[in-house]
């Protein structure tokens, strides 16, 4: 294991500025970068998207900060003190062992209480503030999420020593581990990487053998992808050059997953050169597959507000400015019905994998 | 007259031995409050409660004032003779007849068959008189069991009952409780102390200034019912019936006399004496309906006013401001009424959903029946939150009706009757006091502003300091203290400053804004 001795310097010398500035009566201001959408760039000729310029003032004397910049200083304490002991939490175990009752007695003999926070949406936010604010990533930090990752397939790894063979797992899977840059590829024979938006989806893919029967890697990672997983993706296609295809359910939801392991998220912009996989290909669904592979309308469902108002926001997004994806987002826009994977079950529950194989050898992505 | 009492038993509140020992508590303490302050005299009153015989619940219940006594020959009449009563003048009393002290001893002596003791001395009265009495049912007189003169050497002057009755002390324990407070309340020149079998209770003199005495004055000819009116008969003998109007009514002179007279289709020479039962009646019908009277005067209500009321409040409810306001005289069906309101906040009122409401009328508080109370209802409908009041709140409401007769809802006489004039008057007060209340919460509101921001952000300095000082490895009462130099210099104020600045609003403001208001 790397020693995070350089890192702990790192947020201690954030801290210690914070800390100098209160001895010289000067108000304590955090600069964070912004991870807003405005302050999202999309690098065209990286094909990926990174953080701006812009940066968060968060003050301790700002009425509307101030519990943020409380939560901030306590979350950096809490990692600090991970690193001095020599441990490892998750971002959970820190979401635990920081939230506890604040109370104060006012001049007035008033108490007032406060939790530190009340969700682990709170902790998270502020060690992504921390990540961006002192440029040590959660991964260098020592601090471990959970991980949503499953991999099936023609490929052996290396963890703490055991080696472990995708391809004989049976009907379960390897699950990803937290730090998949530890993580020793030991061989890959594979032609190519599925990606697949929904769990249910990859477990019939298991069960059916169409992993053995393509020579694929299947991946998953239940919906939107965590860190390690988009990881492992680009990975595997960096390292071993391999073809990543992804599905995804045809809905702006689905989508905006596909451009999450293709060009990363506005929320960790700053990891997209180690997140991103630029070369992955979308297979589906699309909103022209509907009427292309004849699904009947029994298994087509109307769009309600929310995706409407989620497809109109892709549309603004710079990096689904592409001929093709403006023509899928303003179908779906027109005909206002999306489906779901399984409605290719409308011709029979074979004909998923003749779609996939027609998708794929008849090269009928979109970029 | 042993079946009057029974019949009539429960309209004066003697139904059960709970009642009844609240009730007796309330007449002695009234009839001694109305001893001492009509007369210009700030009430002391010692009252005690023992048990005598706990498996039959007899009580002995004691009070003793410092009024202006009863003359010596006229003690066995105002304890011994129903109907006897020298309060059918009409100056606004608690009392109605007097009649409750005969209703205290006709019970008590049914139940226990021991007689009342009552020491008394006039003012300036050189003797001071014991007497033993009880009543006679059948001939409706007193029975003189002892009677005792000695000279008064120490010039005193009151009255000392005691009397033994079945009473249940555990079960009236709070209601006793609460009307003494709420006596306190609305005469906080009286100084009241009371020892009960558990429980004692001294309720300080706060202020030494009186309410104005009701004058005294005749009633009103719409104002008496056929009781007063037999009562007022039997001491006009020898009158005519013209002679006894223009005497004995307020503002009735011999033309308004004989003309209500003839409408009425009365004899004006026949003697007063004379007329029948069925007469009187009709009589006092045709009082009520006649519509040539004089307006009804009001200088003979006695309102508490709003400075005794502000003082009361804040002394026992602990309330942190009140604001008060008597409205002007009005009438309803010929009777004057004044009414009467404060509004108490915060301090220790326990929030509550609803307002704390406190009833008195004529002074004496009301405890039962608040749900047919007329005054529940206007606190219920009004709009508080158009007053910045805000439930739960710290509001308790004192509404004090007073009149020459109130209309109670029932015979129980415990609750208000929804007489519209006397509900539109309860809401003008209430808005009035209100108005005041807004005043006083706006400014609170800004003052706590200033303060709410200092602990908006002081809250975190404990933990910011301990955090940082952790990571940084600097000291965290250093740290501690600039954030807070921090945070002052922020707001521009000093705790201390702050702190002044937030306490000192309950002094200044109200007084500058009532003399604006002016």
């Amino acid at each position: 294991m790397t020693t995070r001795a350089e890192f702990l310097k790192r947020l201690e010398s954030w801290g210690v500025k914070l800390a100098k500035d209160v001895l010289e009566l000067k108000e304590p201001v955090m600069e964070i970068p912004a991870r807003t959408l405005s302050n999202t760039i999309w690098d065209e000729k990286a094909r990926m998207l990174k953080l701006g310029p812009e940066k968060m003032h968060r003050r301790f004397l700002d009425m509307k900060e101030a519990r943020r910049f409380m939560q901030t200083v306590l979350m950096l304490r809490l990692i600090v003190e991970a690193i001095r002991e020599d441990v490892y939490p998750t971002i959970r175990d820190l979401y635990y062992n920081g939230k506890h009752t604040i109370s104060f007695k006012d001049p007035l003999s008033r108490v007032h209480r406060e939790n530190t926070w009340d969700e682990q949406s709170e902790s998270n936010a502020v060690i992504e503030d921390i990540e961006v604010a002192t440029n040590v990533l959660r991964e260098e930090m020592g601090v471990s999420a959970d991980v949503k990752g499953k991999i099936v397939g023609p490929i052996v790894v290396r963890s703490q020593g055991y080696e472990l063979d995708a391809s004989k797992f049976g009907e379960t899977a390897l699950s990803l581990p937290v730090n998949v840059d530890g993580l020793e590829i030991v061989k890959v024979e594979a032609a190519y990487v599925l990606v697949v938006e929904k769990d249910a989806i990859f477990q019939r893919l298991v069960r059916e053998k169409y992993w053995s029967q393509e020579n694929a890697i299947l991946v998953t990672a239940k919906g939107m992808p965590d860190r390690a997983t988009r990881r492992f993706v680009r990975r595997l296609n960096e390292e071993y050059k391999l073809p990543v295809y992804v599905l995804t359910d045809g809905d702006p939801y689905g989508w905006y997953i596909y451009s999450v392991y293709k060009s990363g998220s506005i929320k960790l912009s700053y990891e997209s050169e180690r997140l991103a996989t630029p070369d992955a290909k979308f297979l589906g669904l699309t909103a022209t597959d509907i009427d292309a592979y004849k699904i009947s309308d029994n298994y087509v469902i109307a769009a309600n507000d929310r995706d409407v108002k989620r497809a109109q926001e892709l549309l603004r997004y710079p990096w689904f400015q592409k001929p093709e994806w403006t023509r899928e987002v303003n179908l779906f826009l027109k005909k206002k019905k999306k489906v779901e994977i399984e409605a290719l079950s409308t011709h029979g529950l074979k004909f998923l994998h003749d779609y996939l194989k027609d998708k794929i050898r008849g090269k009928k992505f979109i970029d | 007259m042993a079946e009057w009492f029974r019949r009539n038993r429960e309209l004066a509140g003697f139904h059960n031995p709970t009642r009844a020992l609240y009730q007796t508590v309330r007449e002695l303490v009234e009839n001694s409050l109305d001893a001492t302050e009509t007369y210009g005299i700030l009430p002391t009153i010692y009252l005690r409660i023992n048990i005598e015989d706990e498996q039959k619940s007899w009580v002995s219940v004691y009070a003793e004032d410092n009024g202006i006594g009863i003359p010596g020959a006229e003690i066995p009449n105002v304890f011994g003779r129903v109907f006897y009563s020298s309060k059918y003048k009409i100056k606004q009393h608690r009392g109605v007849f007097g009649l409750g002290l005969k209703m205290v001893v006709l019970y008590a002596q049914s139940t226990t068959n021991k007689p009342v003791y009552v020491r008394s001395a006039a003012l300036k009265s050189d003797k001071i008189y014991e007497y033993q009495i009880m009543i006679d049912t059948n001939s409706n007189s007193p029975i003189i069991l002892d009677r005792k003169e000695y000279p008064n050497k120490y010039r005193w002057h009151g009255t000392a009952v005691k009397v033994y009755l079945e009473g249940s002390w555990l079960a009236a324990k709070k209601r006793i409780e609460d009307y003494l407070k709420r006596t306190a309340i609305i005469a906080p020149y009286a100084e009241i102390a009371f020892k009960g079998p558990d429980m004692e209770l001294w309720l300080k003199r706060r202020t030494t200034k009186l309410p104005p005495a009701p004058k005294e004055g005749l009633p009103h000819p719409k104002s008496v019912d056929v009781d007063t009116l037999k009562q007022m008969v039997a001491e006009s003998r020898g009158m005519t019936l013209l002679e006894f109007l223009m005497e004995s009514f307020d503002a009735v002179g011999e033309g308004t006399a004989k003309v209500f007279l003839e409408w009425a289709g009365f004899n004006p020479n026949m003697k007063v004496t004379a007329m029948t039962p069925e007469e009187m009646v009709k009589l006092v019908e045709k009082m009520k309906q006649y519509g040539g009277w004089r307006r009804p005067r009001s200088e003979w209500l006695s309102p508490v006013g709003a400075e005794l009321l502000e003082i009361g409040a804040k002394a026992i409810l602990g309330a942190e401001a009140v604001f008060a306001v008597t409205r002007k005289p009005e009438s309803y069906g010929g009777h004057p009424f004044i009414v009467e309101t404060a509004v108490a906040w915060g301090g220790q009122i326990p929030p509550s959903d609803k307002p704390v409401l406190l009833r008195y009328a004529n002074k004496i508080p009301l405890l039962y029946d608040e749900g047919a109370d007329v005054a529940r209802k206007v606190v219920d409908e009004f709009n508080w939150q158009n007053y910045k009041v805000k439930f739960p709140a710290s509001l308790a409401v004192i509404i004090h009706v007073c009149s020459t007769k109130i209309p109670y809802a029932s015979a129980g006489k415990e609750a208000i009757a929804e007489v519209p004039e006397i509900e539109k008057e309860m809401r003008l007060a209430l808005r009035d006091a209100a108005k005041k209340l807004r005043l006083y919460l706006s400014r609170k509101e800004k003052e706590m502003e200033m303060f709410n921001r200092y602990v908006s952000l002081a809250k975190y300095v404990d933990e910011i300091a301990h955090n940082l000082a952790i990571t940084s490895r600097l000291d965290k009462d250093k740290l501690a203290k600039h954030l807070h130099k921090l945070i002052e210099m922020k707001i521009g104020l000093t705790v201390e400053e702050l702190v002044k600045h937030t306490l000192s609003l309950s002094a200044a403001p109200q007084e500058a804004e009532e003399a604006t208001a002016q």
